[in-house]
């Protein structure tokens, strides 16, 4: 599946994008904190840092690690608010 | 007399340059705090419901808070209250830095200016040693008359002295557009039309300068605390504002479909990675900047290109100066995709210029915007404003800070100039109560679109943080339903506390359990037994007082509403993003049946 980094995470992440196999979202976020270490701020075990949240297809925002993913998600990691 | 407070405010009557320090009660203290709440409270006990917010008689508040002067992170701020000249509404602006140090130490917790001056003139509040009172001048301000609000600021500065800390309206202040600014060490109590305000007053500027200092209940408690909460402070919670500044998630709202373009015609820009902040922070030079005792620093100013002297749209304007532009996400949408202009030095450049002139750049750019789509539709005869111009834009900018051709209309914000251009233009003119909508797509994000409609000031993302609500798994951000109403009445609560002890909003994600944490800081300050509980009572007082102001002036419920557009069409590109003026009416009539109204 996609996984699309914005803000912050796009930041630590050092790329915007990229492809990872995973079959939940607490697979994805272990497979992203292995793969990209900058991201140990963000990735806290198999869940984001409460400062950071997750959008599956730019629809739902999703918490439980145990939320299935398929192989044509495209999951966002992003801040949680920023405000002006 | 509570520890953290001086107990008294001081009434400047600036038609006779008389003041009179007024007692506060501890339980009125106790009750408002401070800041907004306090302020609101003032205004209310001053009769200010009735009075044209821009007569003599309208008083106009600078209140402080307990938190002032403390070593605590974040607290150096002051709220601005009085009643709007843009909506004729309840106003709170708040503001940060250096004048709310010094001008609590003046030995008030707050000023409140009524009356009107005979001519332009700078008010000097000053104290020294152990005075008990704060002495009050009024100066003639002619030499200040059309300077911008740096300008004003540093030669106010350089005249009397560093330790005076200024505020200080620019030009639009001065030509009374309704939606001029306050402004201080670069920052501005916004929205709202404070400036104005203080411009009807034929007062050009502030300038604060005392050494009385409140006591602490518990200093030594007071400083483990704040060493506690900066050490936090630079935690993942904040690292948003550091890294990218206010602008971290202008992609994600362009993402989203959330990021308002080209007057809320469509929820995605073209052009948003010109504007956004890993673009800017790629391609020009950028310093940050933190207001005093602030631990986080937020404000990332970048270099602009410079542009020569000459004209642009018709109008002649300055060379550029080769300081930086202190960038919030709020300037770049309003005065960029909402206008349809993705230059980012003519964005930079505009919200430059609205600092200088003293305007909101809120409520400018949705002016502006909204005169753009009135172009378009032939409601306007303006052929030159058109969106994407970016000479269109810097030069309507200039013609609402002097109030000529135009900007005489656009000086009144979008409502007003919607009835002088008709056409039921107003279906489409981008604010609520008068108040121009910020930077959030209200189809796509619904909460915050409720937050819009009920703000007691008008369409605000300060006193409702309810995008925080969209942006999590609480809701279905494109289809809420009645369960969304308690949680956007949990973030104005919160923000009404914020904004009343003071501490910065951009510190909320620290805090694991913020009113047991507030109650901590204010028993330390002031001794007080205060727990989470009376704070959250605390807090709902706060908002219940804004709107029983509104009401006392004329509220209606048919004022918590949001233009017909957003209720009538779908978001074009993103349909599922869909609220019907049914579904928004059951949402706010909920809302007050939670409150209680």
């Amino acid at each position: 599946m996609y996984v699309e980094f914005l803000g912050v995470p796009r930041q630590r992440a050092g790329v915007a994008e990229m492809v990872v196999e995973a079959r939940t979202l607490g697979q994805l976020l272990v497979t992203l904190s292995h793969q990209l270490p900058a991201l140990s701020e963000v990735i806290v075990g198999d869940r984001l840092q409460p400062s950071f949240t997750a959008n599956l297809n730019g629809d739902e925002f999703i918490s439980d690690p145990g939320t299935p993913l398929r192989a044509d998600d495209c999951v966002l990691i992003l801040s949680a608010d920023a405000g002006g | 007399m509570s520890h953290g407070y001086h107990g008294c405010y001081l009434r400047i009557d600036v038609t006779t340059g008389f003041a009179t320090r007024v007692p506060l009660a501890d339980a009125t203290l106790r009750q408002f705090l401070g800041g907004s709440g306090l302020g609101v409270r003032l205004l209310l006990d001053e009769g200010a419901v009735d009075v044209d917010p821009l007569a003599p008689e309208a008083p106009l508040v600078f209140a402080f808070s307990p938190l002032v002067g403390s070593p605590l992170t974040t607290s150096a701020k002051f709220a601005v209250v009085s009643k709007s000249p843009l909506t004729d509404r309840i106003n709170d602006s708040l503001a940060s830095s250096g004048f709310a140090v010094a001008g609590k130490r003046c030995g008030c917790d707050a000023l409140m200016i009524v009356g009107r001056a005979a001519e332009l003139s700078v008010l000097i509040v000053e104290q020294d040693g152990n005075e008990e009172e704060a002495r009050v001048r009024l100066v003639p301000a002619a030499a200040y008359r059309g300077a911008t609000c740096q300008e004003t600021e540093s030669g106010l500065r350089a005249e009397l002295g560093p330790q005076y800390r200024v505020a200080s309206i620019g030009p639009a202040g001065e030509q009374l557009v309704r939606y001029a600014t306050i402004s201080h060490d670069g920052r501005h109590a916004g929205r709202g039309g404070s400036g104005a305000v203080l411009g009807s007053k034929n007062i050009k500027a502030i300038a604060v300068r005392g050494s009385r200092r409140v006591e602490w209940a518990r200093p030594q408690e007071l400083t483990a605390l704040s060493r506690d909460l900066s050490k936090r402070s630079f935690g993942p919670a904040t690292a948003k504002y550091r890294e990218l500044g206010t602008a971290t998630n202008l992609l994600t709202f362009n993402r989203f479909n959330a990021l308002p373009t080209r007057n809320f015609q469509s929820g995605t820009f073209e052009e948003a990675v010109n504007l956004s902040p890993e673009q800017l922070t790629a391609t020009r030079s950028k310093t940050r900047e933190s207001c005093v005792t602030c631990t986080i620093g937020c404000e990332h100013i970048y270099s602009v290109s410079p542009a020569k002297a000459g004209l642009h749209g018709g109008v002649r304007l300055q060379a550029d100066k080769a300081d930086g532009v202190r960038v919030e996400y709020e300037s770049l949408f309003a005065l960029g995709s909402l206008c349809g202009i993705g230059d980012p030095d003519v964005v930079l450049r505009a919200s430059r210029r609205c600092d200088e002139l003293g305007l909101d750049t809120i409520s400018a750019g949705g002016t502006i915007a909204f005169a753009m789509e009135c172009v378009d539709r032939g409601w306007l005869d303006e052929p030159w404003l058109r969106f994407g111009s970016g000479d269109a834009l810097l030069r309507a900018i200039e013609l609402i800070g002097a109030r000529k051709g135009v900007g005489r209309v656009l000086a009144e914000g979008s409502r007003r100039a919607a009835a002088a251009i008709g056409h039921d233009s107003i279906s489409i003119a981008p604010q609520v109560k008068g108040l121009e909508i910020p930077g959030y797509e209200p189809r796509a994000l619904q909460t915050m679109a409720l937050g819009f409609a009920v703000g007691p000031r008008g369409a605000d993302h300060n006193r409702s943080g309810a995008y925080e609500v969209d942006f999590s798994d609480k809701v279905d951000r494109r289809n809420i339903t009645l369960d969304a109403v308690q949680h956007a009445i949990e973030t104005e609560d919160k923000a009404a506390l914020m904004d009343s002890l003071i501490v910065c909003k951009f510190l909320r994600g620290v805090f694991e359990d913020f009113y047991g944490e507030a109650a901590v800081m204010l028993r330390a300050v002031t001794g007080w037994d205060a727990t989470a509980d009376e704070l959250r009572e605390t807090a709902r007082r706060i908002v219940a007082a804004k709107r029983r102001f509104n009401l006392l002036a004329g509220w209606t419920p048919a004022e918590d509403t949001l233009p017909e557009r957003f209720l009538n069409t779908p978001l074009p590109d993103d349909p599922a993003a869909s609220l019907s003026r049914n579904r928004l009416n059951e949402l706010v009539a909920e809302y007050h049946r939670q409150r209680g109204a």
